[in-house]
């Protein structure tokens, strides 16, 4: 919380008084001092109780390396993919790094990068990557190890977790609203619940109200036996939520507003479709704590570039939707003034493979850079560039890029720290601990005994710069080999200096 | 638990309306009453009878065009009418499904079945000759050979478009097709203990023995003929060996016009030898057509038995007798079965249009109000996530392989997008053509069912008939409406809560009959009409009539 929010909420303590006679149920959910209460209660859970997590699925398998391309290799890059490989002056560069550009496409992405509100997160995958589109597409939600398999969405989870017992009983005065919402009309497997999906899924919140009806009169309960029953139940759940939100959701949506300008209809632009719709329910006061879009076409086998020029092509075109969605969304929040409390991540089935096929195309590969988008992440960037120079060679001189971040630890920030989960819930969530990225911390803390220069020693996967915060953890040594300089330390390990090396704290 | 044992009982109606639901999409009243009192093996055998595998082509359905009601595939490409053309044979294909001969046949089934499975779609292979190539082979081929089926389908120009085929060459493989050849469309990713069918580095051997083949004057404007071709020189001649997955297999490097087909034999038979291979099948025909839910119970005692029998020396992947076995089987009938899917949009559609009855235009003669049935029906399998010849991925509609099955197809807005559509066949507001609105006339099928209509029972007319009671019309709508039956709290709940609205149920005999007295005046019409609608409105939003 910034410290403007903060004396609004502190003030709004003594509202209440001054509003004897009204009970604040009767105030619209989107009222200053119902959503400053919300957003400063004294306990944990109501500090994040209003947070909202956003993931936008880029289907088919984005090719990273023409995403974010480490400039610092350019030469290797362009000898892997040379059909393909973006001309270095078309590239845009990025304020405070050298060695990595943006996709000509992105420039409403280097824009939140540039403002601080994205991140990027490099090389993400899991151990043993699958190949296959359904199977590590299933990895991703419902984050499995590679040879498990999960039946369970990592969100979906979550959700049921904190909402027990959903959908029974639901919607009630609690929680009024979807758990979770996903554009379209299917739900994901990362909303899966063990018994069913924890999300609805709604294609116009518009068409939804007058689709669905007021609903009217409820047959007896009354189900047959067996899978016929089983079918039959769920069904009738289904029915009962699209009534049961129907009206709730037309109310946030007429009452939310975009006020940012997104891409014209007429583009296609089919995430900026979805995201426009998600940031006026969330303007709108709508207490869903996820929601779910998409994008597909990414799997680019073939063509991925058009008439030879790097720069145009349908994967231009998909990075040119992304950002310019991306954009409009995360400003269409800031002028709503509900930034803080939204954050959004991508994912994708695998990255693609380095180097490229001779259909101007890329083949499925290992791993990619994915993106955080808002206000709370507090590092630009978390891991390293890809190394080009150590790939995994296969069969047939094929090559991919090596994993640095499991994108597990990004779903352990989101439960732990944006949605306030905890650490044992949240390993009990993913099914193990994983270290944090230190996504939504100030401080790159150690992860690990080992050189100052190496990677693998930081939380946020990189070597920490001059103004980051720095905490080694306990029972932790790192050797320092070189005058460095950081922000701050906090030393509950030991560093040992290389003579005469001095640790410069600029405070 | 019964298994793959015949079923050899005699088909009453309930096991009749099911066979038929399965094996058809979705019966008329007349089919349920043909088939009551077959066997289950002469019924299946008439399933079989009527197979169409080489139907009339589609025509051309633009009234504004050149040559309306005329075939239009036996002209040169015609680029400015690719995607309407597309569109017709979509067309084409869903009127396949919903006109049936007598007795209807179980092809179109199964030939959506296997669309599902080897997917390719109109929207990517984008060249309408290539996708009425495809379907034709997928009809000639659903009850033929797997083996001479996945053999075909790989040379097929569709196919090579589809999965990047076309551009595997030797040197510069594209192994888009090589993967998902095994993934998806014969061993499968994983056994059923969740190991990995074959190695990475099986797709990229797979590609290699792939390489060279290609289709030609794809969207060539003008051009009368295309056709897949084997160029040697983009073939990759080297042996090529598989992992342990496939027993080490080598398959040798050829060279030369033949090399092609040599290997892709060799590649077939490779692949029709893993033991996961005609699991693989048979689960995918089980879901299908029994139960989305393999148990350990099944695995074991129906997919394994069906399995062995597919591959065995006596069958040779003959497809036919599979098909047969599992329908005629007492797992089939079981009564556990019976609702056990959730009706996807086309069975929901299609099926709806052909138990009540609702004509389809003759395509030659009628084309445009064929056309007009077919696009709202289209349009609405679209909305409900069932784009007929274009699945969002490779991997078929989402139903059939994500967990939770057929489930996937109800969620919130499916739901209210389902009640609209059945809704439409109440208020019948989409007209076909003057004279034909697309929906239940509920009065006149009220009216069929009341005997002696004009003689109306009074105090006056003691000798006349009486009125139909609201339980006589509830029990007359009920007749094989749904899969599963329904309780007595829920046949009051529609009768008095839905059709009578609260007020005693006596009062339907008095409306009923001032209708009889004076049968055209539209106020008398209007009262009962007002009453079936609601109750027909309901029926067909009950979670029951989602279940088949």
């Amino acid at each position: 919380m910034n410290r403007r929010n903060f004396l609004a909420a502190a003030s709004a303590y003594t509202l209440p008084v001054m509003l004897n006679g009204f009970e604040l149920k009767a105030m619209t959910g989107q009222s200053a001092l119902v959503q400053s209460l919300m957003a400063s209660g004294a306990v944990q859970d109501s500090l994040v109780s209003d947070r909202v997590l956003v993931i936008v699925y880029l289907n088919g398998g984005n090719d990273g390396l023409n995403t974010v391309i480490p400039v610092d290799q350019y030469a290797t890059y362009q000898s892997l993919r040379s059909n393909i490989a973006l001309p270095q002056n078309t590239l845009l560069p990025l304020d405070g790094t050298s060695t990595m550009a943006f996709h000509p496409s992105m420039t409403g992405m280097r824009d939140l990068y540039n403002s601080g509100r994205l991140t990027v997160l490099n090389s993400v995958s899991y151990p043993n990557p699958d190949q296959s589109h359904y199977r590590s597409t299933d990895i991703w939600m419902t984050a499995a190890d590679a040879n498990v398999n999960l039946t369970t969405g990592w969100s979906g989870r979550y959700l049921e977790d904190r909402f027990p017992g959903y959908p029974v009983g639901y919607p009630n005065t609690q929680m009024e609203d979807p758990l979770a919402i996903q554009i379209g009309y299917n739900v994901s497997t990362a909303l899966l619940g063990s018994q069913q999906s924890m999300g609805i899924a709604i294609n116009d919140p518009k068409s939804f109200y007058e689709l669905v009806g007021a609903g009217g009169s409820v047959s007896p309960a009354d189900v047959p036996g067996g899978e016929a029953g089983n079918l039959i139940t769920f069904i009738r759940r289904q029915q009962a939520l699209a009534v049961g939100y129907a009206g709730e959701i037309k109310n946030a949506f007429d009452a939310g507003q975009n006020l940012s300008t997104y891409p014209a209809e007429s583009v296609h632009n089919d995430l900026s479709d979805q995201l426009k719709i998600v940031a006026r329910l969330i303007h709108g006061g709508l207490k869903t704590k996820i929601y779910f879009v998409s994008l597909g076409g990414f799997d680019t086998h073939s063509g991925q570039i058009l008439y030879n020029d790097p720069r145009i092509g349908p994967h231009a075109d998909l990075l040119g939707k992304l950002s310019a969605a991306l954009w409009s969304f995360q400003e269409d929040l800031r002028l709503q003034g509900t930034q803080d409390r939204v954050v959004g991540m991508t994912f994708s089935d695998f990255g693609r493979r380095a180097n490229s096929n001779a259909s101007a195309g890329t083949d499925h590969g290992v791993a990619a850079p994915q993106f955080m988008f808002g206000t709370a992440m507090k590092h630009r960037t978390l891991g390293q560039n890809a190394n080009l120079s150590d790939l995994i060679v296969s069969y047939g001189n094929n090559k991919d890029i090596k994993m640095q971040i499991d994108f597990r630890r990004i779903y352990a920030d989101i439960l732990k720290d944006w949605f306030g989960a905890g650490q044992p819930k949240t390993d009990s969530l993913l099914l193990h601990n994983f270290p944090t990225l230190s996504i939504f911390s100030d401080v790159c803390e150690t992860v690990a005994s080992g050189a100052w220069t190496n990677p693998a020693t930081w939380t946020v996967g990189r070597v920490p710069t001059a103004t980051e915060n720095i905490r080694v953890n306990a029972g932790h040594v790192v050797t320092l080999g070189q005058n460095t300089t950081v922000r701050s330390l906090k030393l509950y390990g030991k560093i040992t200096y290389s003579p005469g090396v001095r640790l410069r704290i600029t405070g | 638990m019964p298994f793959l044992d015949p079923y050899t009982a005699v088909l009453d109606t309930r096991a009749a309306a099911h066979l038929l639901r399965r094996a058809t999409f979705g019966p008329t009243q007349a089919e349920i009453t043909q088939f009551t009192g077959l066997t289950a093996a002469q019924a299946v055998q008439n399933l079989l009878n009527n197979a169409v595998t080489t139907p009339p082509p589609p025509v051309e359905m633009d009234e504004t065009a050149a040559n309306p009601g005329q075939p239009f595939l036996d002209k040169p490409f015609n680029g400015d009418r690719n995607f309407q053309f597309g569109q017709f044979i979509k067309y084409w294909w869903l009127g396949l499904m919903t006109q049936q001969t007598a007795p209807p046949s179980l092809l179109d089934k199964l030939t959506l079945f296997w669309q599902n499975h080897f997917v390719t779609t109109r929207e990517v292979v984008d060249d309408y000759r290539f996708v009425d190539r495809y379907l034709r082979l997928l009809r000639a081929n659903a009850l033929g050979n797997f083996r001479t089926f996945v053999t075909a389908v790989t040379k097929d120009p569709a196919m090579l478009r589809y999965l990047n085929g076309n551009e595997n060459e030797a040197g510069k493989p594209n192994e888009n097709y090589a993967r998902e050849l095994q993934e998806l469309f014969t061993c499968g990713a994983f056994d059923p203990a969740g190991n990995k069918n074959y190695t990475e580095d099986d797709v990229k051997t797979a590609a290699r023995v792939l390489t060279g083949w290609q289709y030609t004057n794809f969207w060539t404007v003008g051009s009368t003929s295309f056709d897949t071709v084997f160029v040697p020189a983009k073939h990759d001649t080297t042996a090529k060996t598989f992992s342990a997955k496939y027993n080490s297999t080598t398959i040798a490097g050829r060279s030369g016009a033949t090399a092609g087909d040599l290997e892709l034999a060799d590649l077939v038979t490779m692949l029709l030898n893993h033991p996961q291979t005609a699991k693989f099948i048979c689960r995918k025909l089980y879901r299908w057509y029994v139960n989305p839910n393999v148990t350990p119970d099944i695995e074991t005692n129906i997919i394994e038995p069906l399995a062995q029998f597919f591959a065995s020396a006596g069958n040779n992947w003959a497809i036919q007798p599979v098909v047969v076995k599992l329908l005629n089987s007492q797992a089939f009938f079981d009564e556990a079965n019976r609702g056990a899917i959730v009706k996807s949009p086309a069975e929901l559609l299609l099926g709806s249009v052909r138990f009540f009855n609702q004509p389809v235009p003759n395509m030659t003669t009628d084309y445009v109000a064929f056309r007009k049935l077919f696009e709202f029906l289209h349009w609405r399998m679209q909305n409900l996530q069932m784009n007929t010849l274009d699945q969002p991925t490779v991997f078929g509609f989402e139903p059939y392989f994500q967990t939770g099955y057929t489930k996937n197809w109800m969620n919130t807005t499916t739901v209210a997008l389902r009640n609209d559509f059945t809704d439409a066949l109440i208020w019948r507001w989409y007209e076909v053509k003057p004279g034909y609105n697309l929906g239940v006339d509920v009065l006149a099928w009220a009216t069929s069912l009341q005997p002696d209509f004009a003689n109306v029972k009074s105090t006056t007319n003691p000798t006349g008939t009486d009125p139909i009671s609201c339980v006589q019309v509830l029990d007359a709508f009920l007749v094989n409406l749904f899969a599963t039956s329904l309780f007595q709290t829920q046949k009051d709940f529609l009768i008095d809560k839905i059709m009578m609205q609260e007020i005693p149920r006596t009062s339907w005999n008095f409306e009923w009959n001032a209708y009889r007295a004076d049968p055209t005046n539209s106020y008398r019409r209007n009262v009962p009409t007002w009453r079936l609608q609601n109750l027909l409105r309901y029926l067909l939003r009950m979670a029951e009539y989602h279940v088949f």
